[in-house]
This record gives structure tokens, sequence and C-alpha cells, in this order.
């Protein structure tokens, strides 16, 4: 589809440039392959799954815009974001990026749960490459904005979730991004800090950076941002203006619940309710692996 | 900022030469020194912690195994050197440094699946960092080593040990770091090589001579049958690395003398050897690196 220049897009420069961008994971390769599968798959000569997790994605954002990036889980929008944080490389089109990007997937600052909050400060400038002389000239404000009281020379591993998403949007927020990538993190944090940081995502947007913020929150969608996108299944559903697009999602959205609730009634053998089930499944096993690293 | 020109421009295809791969890893891993010193500080901070007698370990875990294999040798009746004790811990010291360093380097790009997942770094800074951490286990089992020495005097050579020791140490600090940058980036692959790794160390251990001596294996009767085993012997870095910490710890290879200077050219050899193992290490690490996210 074709994508129309937001209003400001003649004159002012871009800061995400997204051009058919496709990215493609082989499924040879997951946490569980073994050396057995390997050498079994290359004897059979199965053809590697691969699936699309994004594909034919364009995409261009300026400065002083705020996009939300919304869709249903799986949609792409986590994978979007790590193309755009360099965490990923993109399988084909291309991603052109201008200025300096600070993001914060996922949640929390847990840099290493056995340091205290002050050194995953300073370790958190040193894994984003921020220069050791400025993390240590922000580190009061950062201090300050994440408001953790004494618990700030506590290990992160005493810390609520909550507590860690404080520090990771202070961290993230705090280093002077030209480009700033949320993922979920609004919803996180006690109702004062999340007016906080609205407040300073909005203060970033009016600074003229851009932001680009994947939430479920669409009241916040709604309120704060000036574009949106929808993202089903790895393609760009829809793009315009924050309401449309969330009105469309949300239809989108009670359509497949109605017909997960029309195949649950017929025997639950819709292909969906059994992609959802394998989802849950995944998100749980994920969820203990995870604790399991924290502890 | 660094950050901004490395993430630019993000094309899909195009296949980065070797060479270019090479100076971008050399690039990231000067940049980012400071990660990789707090890393380093982390890891110190976490080992010992939560035990009871701490970091005490570091110079007790070298001391018990060397009791270990005193045990082991004295039953099979094979300990035919002089002062067998500082013989062997000539050879658990500097093999403790790298079996510890490749145990920990086959997680150290694993465990941080979220961080790898969540923001963009150079990966190349993990086995850096627990490499060099390393060191410091190294350095701490000298307080033993030199409690060992004083036991013996008629051994004890301050000024060789002095000169040489660092320059064996370092090389071995880059054939260990080749090592360890290859296994992090396989067992993002391979999750067995975690597995199989503890047994191939171990086996790697009772082929190098660290209980016994490359001369003492002329003696045997397979050896005198088949001389091509002591060539491949000669071959094996650990080899070199043994025999040139104990020519300065011990003495001669069998012990009639006190510490003499190490033949250099098997050193210089090995160094070489070594640092090309590294830059083909660090090639493999930097194919294998962008997908990393996607795997974990």
């Amino acid at each position: 589809m074709s994508i129309q220049p937001p209003p400001v897009a003649a004159e002012a420069p871009y800061a995400i440039d997204v051009a058919d961008l496709g990215v493609q994971y082989d499924l040879r390769f997951n946490r569980k392959t073994t050396v057995r599968q390997s050498i079994a798959n290359l004897v059979t000569r199965k053809p590697p799954p691969r699936f699309w997790a994004l594909r034919h994605v364009d995409l261009r954002l300026v400065r002083g815009e705020s996009l939300a990036v919304i869709g249903p889980n799986g949609a792409g929008k986590s994978t979007l974001l790590q193309v755009l944080a360099g965490i990923m490389r993109p399988t084909e089109g291309r991603v052109d990026v201008r200025g300096k990007i600070s993001g914060l997937l996922g949640l929390g600052a847990a840099f290493d749960a056995e340091l205290s909050g002050i050194e995953n400060i300073l370790l958190g400038g040193a894994f984003l490459g921020v220069e050791d002389a400025r993390i240590r000239e922000l580190l009061p404000s950062i201090v300050d904005f994440a408001d953790l009281g004494q618990f700030i020379d506590a290990p992160i591993k005493t810390y609520s979730s909550g507590m860690r998403a404080r520090l990771g949007f202070s961290i993230a927020t705090s280093v002077d991004p030209d480009i700033l990538l949320l993922d979920e993190v609004l919803a996180t944090g006690d109702a004062s800090f999340r007016e906080k940081s609205k407040a300073r995502v909005i203060e970033l947007v009016r600074s003229a950076k851009a932001v680009v913020l994947v939430t479920h929150d669409m009241a916040w969608v709604k309120e704060y941002c000036n574009r949106a996108i929808l993202l089903e299944k790895g393609r760009l559903v829809s793009e315009g203006s924050p309401a449309d697009v969330v009105e469309m999602h949300l239809e989108h959205a009670a359509a497949a619940a109605a017909a997960r609730e029309a195949a649950k009634l017929a025997g639950g053998l819709d292909p969906r309710v059994e992609d959802d089930r394998r989802r849950e499944r995944r998100e749980r096993r994920r969820r203990r692996r995870m604790e399991m690293v924290e502890d | 900022m660094s950050r901004t020109d490395a993430l630019a421009f993000r094309p899909a295809s195009g296949r980065p030469t070797s060479l270019g791969l090479l100076r971008e890893a050399i690039s990231e891993i000067s940049s980012r020194r400071r990660l990789i010193r707090y890393l380093v500080q982390g890891e110190m901070k976490k080992r010992g912690s939560d035990t009871v007698l701490g970091n005490i370990w570091w110079i007790l875990d070298p001391v018990l195994q060397m009791l270990v294999y005193l045990v082991l040798v004295t039953i099979l009746g094979r300990g035919r050197f002089p002062d067998y004790p500082l013989f062997i811990f000539a050879a658990i010291l500097p093999w403790k440094w790298f079996s510890a360093v490749i145990s920990d380097a086959s997680t150290t790009v694993v465990r941080q699946e979220r961080l790898i997942k969540q923001i963009a770094f150079p990966k190349i800074v993990l086995p850096v960092a627990t490499t060099s951490a390393g060191v410091v286990g190294f350095v701490a089992g000298m307080v033993p080593l030199f409690a060992l020495l004083l036991l013996h005097p008629d051994r004890f050579n301050p000024i060789l040990l002095v000169i040489w020791l660092p320059l064996i140490a370092i090389v071995q600090y880059v054939f260990t770091l080749g090592a360890a940058i290859l296994v992090s980036a396989a067992n993002v692959f391979f999750r067995d090589l975690g597995n199989a790794l503890g047994h191939g160390l171990r086996l790697w251990w009772f082929l190098s001579p660290g209980l016994y001596s490359l001369a003492w294996m002329d003696e045997l009767s397979i050896v005198k049958e088949n001389p091509i085993i002591r060539t491949l012997a000669g071959f094996n870095p650990f080899a070199v690395l043994f025999e040139s910490y104990r020519s300065v710890i011990y003495g001669s290879p069998l012990g009639e003398t006190g510490p003499i200077p190490p033949d250099p050219l098997p050193l210089v050899v090995l160094l070489l050897g070594s640092i090309v193992f590294v830059a083909l290490a660090i090639v493999f690490f930097k194919r294998l690196e962008p997908n990393f996210a996607k795997v974990l």
C-alpha cells in the first residue's frame, strides 16, 4: 500500500525511513536446536521452515512525530522495534535511521540483577554506548526521575517489576535520544509515574524528537500520538490518524474474537484458536525462563 | 555519538568482507573498553559472593585440585618427579584459568539473552570480558604458588618468574581469547556444546603434559613404538604452555635442575598462531552475530 507522507514531511528531515522491510525467521535454528537435529535436517534435506515476522513494510517518520504501532499479539510490532533499534538485521528491504536511538524494549533496566540501581545506570550507559562522563553527568537526574528512594543503592534483584520499569524508562529517556523507541512501558508503574512518563514523552516529541511506541493503551495512542500504524501478521494493514487506526484495530479485534468464539462452539478446531493456545504456552515458557534467569 | 554512525544505514543484503568484520570488531572492542571493564567488575563481584569463604576459594581451588592429583598419582605410583606438588601446580594454575574461561564463555552470550533482544550493542565484548575476568583468578593463584615456592627455596628464581610468567601468560591469553570467542558464538546455535565441553576439556587436560612432561613420554613403550604420538603431543598448545610455565616455575622436564628460561621458539610460534586463531574466531563470531537476537 502507498504511504501518505505526513503533513510536515516536505520540509522536515526524516528520522526513520523504512522501505519494503522484511524480516524472516529461520525456524531451523531455534533455542532447542541440537547437533542431532541439524544433522537430521541435513540428511533429510527438508526445506528449513521459514516464517516472515514482517514483510513489505514501508514507513517514514520525521522529527517531531510520535508514531504508535498497534496490532494483535504476534503481529510483528516488537520485531519492527528491534529492527529500528539495530538489534535485528532486515532480511530484505532497507532501514535508514538518522539520529541517535535510545530504546527500551521489553521491561526494566536489569542490566545486571546483582548490581545496585546506580551501578546499573552506569552499566546501562555503557551498553547503550553513552560516554561515561556523560552518563555520570546525567546520573543525578536519572536517579531523581526514577524516584526509587533508598532502593537505588540496593541490588536490582530486590526490585519489583514496576521499579525496574521506572529505572529503565528513566535511563532510556535521559540519554538525550533523537529517536526514542518504547515497547509497552507506559502500562507499568503506578498512576503518578505514568503521568510523569507521559509528560516526558510529550516533552521529547515537542523538542522535535521522534518517538515510536508499541502499546495496547488505546487512550494514550489517541491522545498523544500524531500517527498510528496497524500491523497484522507482519503486514502493514493501515496507516493514518490515530483515531481511525485505533477504530480499525478494535473492529478487527472484535471480529477475531467473534470468530474464535464461534470456533470454540464448533469444537475448537479453528486454527486461530490453536495459534492462540500455542502462543500462550510459549509465553508461559518464556516467563518461566525469565524467572529462572532472574533467580 | 559513536552509535549514530554505525546505525545510520542498514541494508538487508550485502555480505561484509572478513577483513571489514575484523576491523569492525577491533573498533568495537576498543570503543567499548568501559563496558568490558564494568562486565569484568560485575563478574568479580558475583564470583564467590554467595559462598561462606567468598574469594578465598580463588586461592583454595587450585590447591585442593593439586592435592587431588597428588593423591591420585601417589596411588598409581607414578610420581617419578622430585618436588611433585610444585611440578603439577605449575600446570594446574594455567589450566584452571583456561578451563574456567572456556566454560564461562559457553554461556556468556546465551546468558545475556534478554539484553541482546532489548538493546543493540557489540556482542563481541562478552567473550572478551569473560577472558579478561579469568586473568584475576590466575593472578590470585600466584598467592599459593609463592607459598609453595617458599617451601622449595632451591627452585625459587624470582627474576626468572617476573620476566617470563607475564610473557607466557600473554601467549595463553591470546590463545584463550580465540577459543572463548569461538565457543561463545557456537553455543548460541548448538546448546549441546555446553554438555560436551566439560568432557572435552578433561580429555584435553590429560592429553596435555600437566601431570607428566613431554620428556617423560619418551620412555613410554607406546611412544617408542609410535614416535608420531610424541610429535603430535608437541603440537598441543598446552604442551608448549605447560612446558614453558614449568621451566620457569619448577625446572627441567625431569626435575634434575632448578628453573631455567623456556625455549622461546615454540612460544613465538604459538603466539603467532594464536593471533591468526583470534582473527578467524572474530570473523566466525561476527558472521553469526546478526542472528543472535533471532535465535536466542
